[in-house]
């Protein structure tokens, strides 16, 4: 007691009147405080690097700024122009059919090697497949990119070399406005295949073994089973793959860059690779944080509308 | 006084020894004054591994100074002009910066780049020399509106290069200096279907500004924008090249008004190239493979291929045996002007200007320039024609044309940069795969690339 009674009377020399804690209010602000100051670190964080540039970014898109003269407001200018403005539209449809093409991919190849490599579970070849399929997200997107644009080079590339003992046409991967989205994006699936892997491998893993024991009983099997049984009770996994890699994709930016410049023409280019060009190739950042904004808000859309869309088709148990 | 240890003694010694000899040397640029006492840190853009000797004797120069490397890389100098411009951009600068001729106007017009004309006709005579050793056209190229601003390190003008052992294996003896187009045409057909899978092509370009299909541009007497000299100048050429015919007629360097992209022979020009690869002559053309095509011309897959003195360290580097490639120039089509950049250093206004100039003027000292990696295994041709050796540039049996580019062939001018080269670039590639991928005419290509340069211009004027 006499102890207790000497901490009390410390805290009461240090701390204010209204975070003594000798009440139960003072408590609960002691408390309150203590997490504060926890979550200072990480607020203090996310307001200089994540608000703070979106803030920045969303004035500036009402300045014309070239980096060198004081920036000048322009009002919406920056918005009208960029409607108007084939090459950002042009931009902004290659990235979602660039994301649509490389999200189906993933998310097929994703489920698909999860569900083969949980079969393994309990053996030493889980480790191993774990390990090989993941490895490429180690590797950097743009020693990928670089090294992949050497393989896929229609004359030069190795790709070819061996399509060609098969008796098969050049293709010209990265030289056809028809062909180069789909190059592309086979590059990035490659790369990212293993991240998505790992979340669906969790998402399989955690599937209740008892109602797919249930359901075998029941004569579910094959892809029936899959369909019926296995994919919904993987809808949350599902939806939270999409999402990251929707929101991912939409920025994509290190594998076209590399890879095509945004070419041939401007068959590649993304959204990302116009903010990137505009601001920094052009000088113009005022237009270009506008491209950034309008993307910020597409992005925020299509998030929306997945979560609005999965009440239909994610079954939470 | 704190006694020196061993190693600050040698440190010491070593420097004062790499000062004095940097001072005797016959070629070497002395400091216009004793520099300032206060310690000074000049973040120098260049790669540490070219420059470290440089780096280290200039600290026995100027002890109070340090000077730190600044490493950028791109795929071609318009990217690279792009990485300072962002550097700036999150006030992270450097005091002294490179910039091909892609970026000098940039630099200079946007004002980020000092202006040498006081500081050069000050210190005049420290640097006659140099320019006695440097020709006009280069210096030409680094004014902008009348003021110089830049004093040319190295520069490479596009001539050909050519696979000896494929014109061996073609029955082909290397063409001369007057050689045409036709002879051109003939060579691509013949150096075709070679090598040891026979399966070489007779030319192969890379997509970019300089060296790409801009020669044929230009050897057709054209240039993609308009093209006319500035006024101004004559302090220049009056005081360090007033014996120099080839400094006759030279102004306060280029500027390009309009763009002319669909002009007949620019037209013609594209289909040239565009034909090359459309029968199998040219690989396609695709962008960040530049540095591969050298692997490819060394292990005979390529017969002709557009390049400076530069190609020679590549070649080298690419294992290229001794006699089996040689370069000559570009051929004659209705001219035979050649297209040229040039590389140098440039000082950034509001930064250390007096540290930088006095090594910027240091760093033109013969002595200096050998010490520079990049001069040692060639990736680039010497500005001094002085430099320019038959030991600089091993095997190649035409080295002479290297440097006769700009000394016999006064005409040869730079490529078209004006502030916004960087977008011209960009543009000007772009339009290009269009047509190279043969999914639209060079005509409707250029149409198209021509109304984009015009926006460009409107949006700069």
């Amino acid at each position: 007691m006499a102890s207790e009674a000497t901490l009390s009377s410390g805290r009461r020399n240090w701390l204010p009147a209204w975070l003594a804690g000798d009440t139960v209010q003072g408590i609960r602000r002691q408390r309150m405080v203590l997490g504060i100051l926890f979550l200072l670190p990480t607020l203090i964080g996310l307001i200089l690097f994540v608000l703070g540039p979106i803030v920045v970014a969303v004035a500036m898109g009402f300045m014309k700024w070239n980096v060198f003269r004081p920036p000048e407001f322009v009002a919406l200018k920056n918005f009208a122009r960029l409607f108007r403005h084939d090459l950002v539209g042009n931009s902004f449809g290659n990235t979602f059919v660039m994301m649509a093409m490389t999200v189906g991919m993933l998310e097929v190849f994703a489920i698909a090697l999860a569900l083969s490599v949980h079969r393994f579970a309990r053996s030493r070849l889980a480790y191993f497949f774990r390990t090989v399929w993941f490895l490429p997200v180690l590797l950097s997107g743009v020693s990928v990119a670089v090294t992949l644009s050497y393989m896929f080079h229609t004359d030069f590339g190795v790709v070819n070399y061996y399509l060609g003992a098969l008796g098969i046409d050049k293709v010209p991967w990265l030289v056809s406005s028809d062909v180069v989205r789909f190059s592309v994006s086979l590059a990035t699936v490659w790369r990212n295949l293993g991240f998505t892997f790992i979340i669906y491998l969790g998402g399989v893993s955690a599937l209740p073994q008892e109602i797919l024991e249930a359901a075998t009983v029941d004569g579910a099997r094959g892809l029936k089973r899959l369909w019926l049984i296995t994919l919904p009770l993987l809808s949350p996994t599902i939806l939270f793959a999409t999402v990251i890699d929707v929101i991912r994709l939409l920025q994509f930016f290190d594998e076209p860059y590399v890879m095509t410049r945004g070419g041939p023409g401007d068959s590649s280019r993304t959204a990302v690779m116009m903010v990137y060009d505009t601001a920094f190739a052009n000088l113009e950042f005022g237009y270009a944080s506008s491209i950034s904004v309008v993307l910020f808000l597409i992005i925020l859309a299509v998030t929306g509308f997945q979560f609005l869309l999965s009440k239909r088709w994610v079954f939470y148990q | 006084m704190s006694a020196l240890s061993r190693r600050e003694m040698l440190q010491a010694s070593a420097a004062t020894v790499a000062a004095a000899a940097a001072g005797a040397l016959p070629g070497s640029v002395a400091l216009a004054a004793a520099p300032s006492q206060d310690n000074i840190t000049l973040r120098l853009q260049a790669d540490p591994r070219d420059y470290q000797e440089v780096i280290d004797t200039y600290a026995g120069v100027a002890p109070n100074v340090t000077v730190e490397p600044v490493s950028v890389t791109g795929i071609d100098h318009a990217e690279v002009a792009t990485k300072i411009l962002a550097s700036l951009a999150a006030g992270t600068p450097v005091d002294i910066g490179f910039a091909a001729t892609e970026a000098t106007q940039l630099y200079a017009g946007e004002g980020l780049a000092m202006g040498m004309k006081d500081r050069l006709l000050d210190q005049a005579d420290d640097l006659m020399e140099y320019f006695s050793d440097v020709s006009p056209v280069l210096v030409e190229t680094d004014f902008y509106e009348g003021d110089l601003y830049q004093l040319p390190r190295d520069f490479n003008a596009a001539n050909m290069w050519l696979n000896t052992k494929l014109l061996g294996e073609a029955g082909l003896e290397m063409p001369g200096e007057d050689w045409t187009k036709d002879d051109f045409n003939e060579y691509a057909m013949a150096l075709t279907g070679l090598g040891p899978d026979g399966d070489s092509f007779g030319f192969a370009w890379n997509n970019g500004l300089w060296g790409g299909w801009l020669p044929w541009i230009f050897v057709n007497d054209s240039n993609l924008l308009t093209e006319e000299r500035v006024g101004g100048g004559e302090w220049l050429w009056d005081t360090f090249y007033a014996d120099d015919p080839n400094a006759e007629g030279r102004g306060g360097g280029f500027r390009w008004p309009e763009p002319q992209a669909n002009n007949p022979l620019i037209v013609e020009a594209l289909e040239h190239v565009v034909a090359l690869t459309r029968d199998g002559y040219a690989p396609s053309v695709e962008r960040g493979f530049a540095e591969n095509l050298s692997g490819f011309f060394a292990a005979d897959k390529i017969g002709m291929y557009p390049g400076g003195g530069f190609f020679t360290g590549f070649l080298q580097d690419a294992g290229m045996e001794p006699g089996t490639y040689d370069a000559q120039f570009w051929p004659r089509w209705q001219s035979q002007r050649h297209q040229l950049g040039v590389g140098a250093l440039w000082i950034l206004i509001g930064g250390n200007e007096d540290a930088a100039w006095d090594f910027v003027k240091w760093h033109t000292g013969r002595d200096v320039m050998e010490m520079i990696g990049f001069f040692k295994v060639t990736r680039t041709t010497p500005a001094r024609r002085s430099m320019c050796t038959a030991e600089r540039f091993p095997n190649v049996n035409n080295w002479n044309i290297f440097y006769d580019t700009v000394d016999a062939r006064p005409d040869t001018g730079p490529i078209p940069a004006p502030v916004f080269s960087i977008e011209l670039t960009n543009i000007f590639t772009r339009y290009t795969e269009v047509a190279v991928s043969l999914e639209q005419s060079p005509q409707d290509t250029l149409d198209a690339m021509q109304a984009e340069l015009e926006d460009l211009y409107a949006r700069n004027a």
